[in-house]
This record gives C-alpha cells, structure tokens and sequence, in this order.
C-alpha cells in the first residue's frame, strides 16, 4: 500500500521531506541548546555547541539545495555557496573556542 | 562517475548568455544578491565570535535576556513559510495560478506572524531598557536582526506583487529572495540565541 506521501509528484515530496527535516533539525537544535532551567544559565557543552552549529550547517545545506534550487546549478556554484556558509560557521566556531578557551 | 559528468555536462545552462551566472536556476542577478547578503552576514556574524573573545560575560548575561523559544518558533515559522512559497513556484510551474496565489498567500501570513512575533520581542526588550546602546551584544542583536526585519518586510512587499502581477518568473525571484531571508535566520538563530 503507497503512503500518501508517496502519491506526490517527486519535487513536491522532495521539498515536503526537506520541510519535514527542517523542522526536526530545528527542534533538535532547541534541545541541545538546553533551553530549560538552570542549564540556561551555563555554558553549552562542547558536544551541544558542535551540534548545534553542524545541524545549522546542514539546515542551510538544505535550504541551499532544495529550496532554493542549487541542487540544479553547477557544482563550482554549490561549492562556493556551501564553502561560504561552512567559512561563516568555521568563523563563529573559532571565535567561539577561544572565547572558552579564554575563561 | 563518468555517466555522471557526461549527464551533467549534457544539461543546458539554466540561463544561457549570463557568462558564470549561466549555470545558476531562476534570476542570476537574485544570486549576486543572495550571495552578497551572505558576505554581508557573514562578516557580521564574524565580528560577533571576534568581540565576544573579549566580552564572553557581558555576551553570555545579555545573551540570558533573549527569549529563545520565541526564537526558534519564529524558525519554525519561516522554515514553513519558505515551504508554502516552494510550493508556489511549483504551482505557477504548472501554471496554476489559482493554487500558487493560495500559497503565496500563506507564505505571506506566516511571514507577517514572524513580525509579530518579532515586535513583540523587541517591545519586551525595549520595555525592559534594553536598548542598541545598552552594550556590545544588544547593538549587534538590534543591528542583525534588525536588518534580518528589514529583509522580511521587503520579502514580504515582494511577495505580494508578484501575486498581483503574477508569472513564472516573477514568483521565481521573489521566492529566492524569501528563501534568502530564511537561509540568514537559520543562522542567525543560533548565533544569537543559543550559542553561550
């Protein structure tokens, strides 16, 4: 028996799947950010941070692709857009690391 | 690999006669635009990991006054806004135009819920005297997203001509530059709100 899912043209599902992704990743990100209680007021884990910037990576990898349609252009294209996003990630983590390394 | 490469190289250019831009889909000259808002961005974002080195307590306690649920709401908000607005260029490619007004216009609402949410967050922190001039933090956060508000007004201006004046091409744009507008909260997001 097909899902329903299934039944859609295969853009629509694609970008359905995608969404559906997104979605997820974002509530994951919530989660590891430990937003509830006295874990506010600390600083993240290493692992949570990690997380936390390599599910932003692949949800902007997403967007990239999928809803924005990058998936159809040219891989030098994909790469410098990709390259430019994990660049602004790669800044941040940096900063980041040496921020605690500082305290 | 090779069957790969063969199909690749066998694909006409999305928009032949625009030199490197040739091989990008839709408008080439919204990806000089996307492109550039993401250097912008970027340096932006770069400069805030660069002063929080030397301010890692003021960052972290100012960081504690931000509401991140109503954040990552507004992610969620976007993220599905950016869907509806997918779905719209989908619709108008098989030139329903009916179907892809109805997603244009939810792509529209769910743009507006973000501002009120938006508005709702800086009347708060306004409320509370927190203001651009309050300390490094609260200038870079009124600063980006402040301009990220900027964006989704324009985004949200945009979307709704080309309802009016709806075509292929028209949607197409406009779509990329709203799917811009949640490429940069997706990074924001976490920068702002969540990272300490």
């Amino acid at each position: 028996m097909r899902t329903p899912l299934a039944t859609l043209p295969s853009p629509t599902r694609r970008l359905l799947i995608t969404w559906a992704v997104l979605m997820g990743l974002t509530l994951v990100t919530m989660l590891s950010a430990q937003l509830g209680g006295d874990a506010r007021l600390q600083a993240l884990p290493l692992w949570s941070a990690g997380l936390l910037l390599l599910s932003t990576a692949f949800k902007a990898h997403q967007v990239l692709m999928t809803y924005l349609g990058l998936r159809d252009a040219s891989a030098a294209w994909q790469g410098a857009f990709i390259g430019l996003v994990l660049f602004t990630l790669l800044l941040v983590a940096s900063g980041y690391l040496l921020a605690q390394l500082g305290s | 690999m090779a069957q790969r490469q063969e199909t690749t190289q066998q694909r006409p250019l999305p928009n032949p006669g625009w030199g490197p831009l040739s091989a990008l889909p839709g408008n080439p000259l919204m990806w000089v635009l996307i492109l550039s808002e993401m250097v912008v961005f970027a340096a932006f974002f770069g400069l805030f990991a660069w002063l929080r080195i030397g301010e890692r307590e003021v960052f972290d306690a100012s960081q504690q006054l931000l509401d991140p649920v109503a954040g990552g709401i507004n992610t969620l908000v976007l993220l599905t806004s950016g869907l509806f607005a997918a779905l719209a260029v989908q619709a108008i490619g098989r030139d329903d135009k009916r179907r892809c007004r109805q997603w244009l216009a939810g792509a529209f609402a769910l743009g507006v819920v973000f501002c009120v949410v938006k508005v709702m967050e800086y009347a708060d922190k306004l409320g509370q005297g927190l203001m651009p001039e309050t300390n490094t933090f609260f200038t870079f956060y009124y600063l980006l997203t402040g301009f990220h508000f900027a964006h989704v007004l324009f985004g949200l201006g945009l979307i709704a001509l080309v309802a009016w004046r709806i075509s292929h091409d028209n949607v197409e744009t406009a779509a990329a530059f709203w799917h811009m507008v949640d490429l940069i909260w997706i990074l924001l997001y976490p920068i702002i709100y969540l990272l300490r």
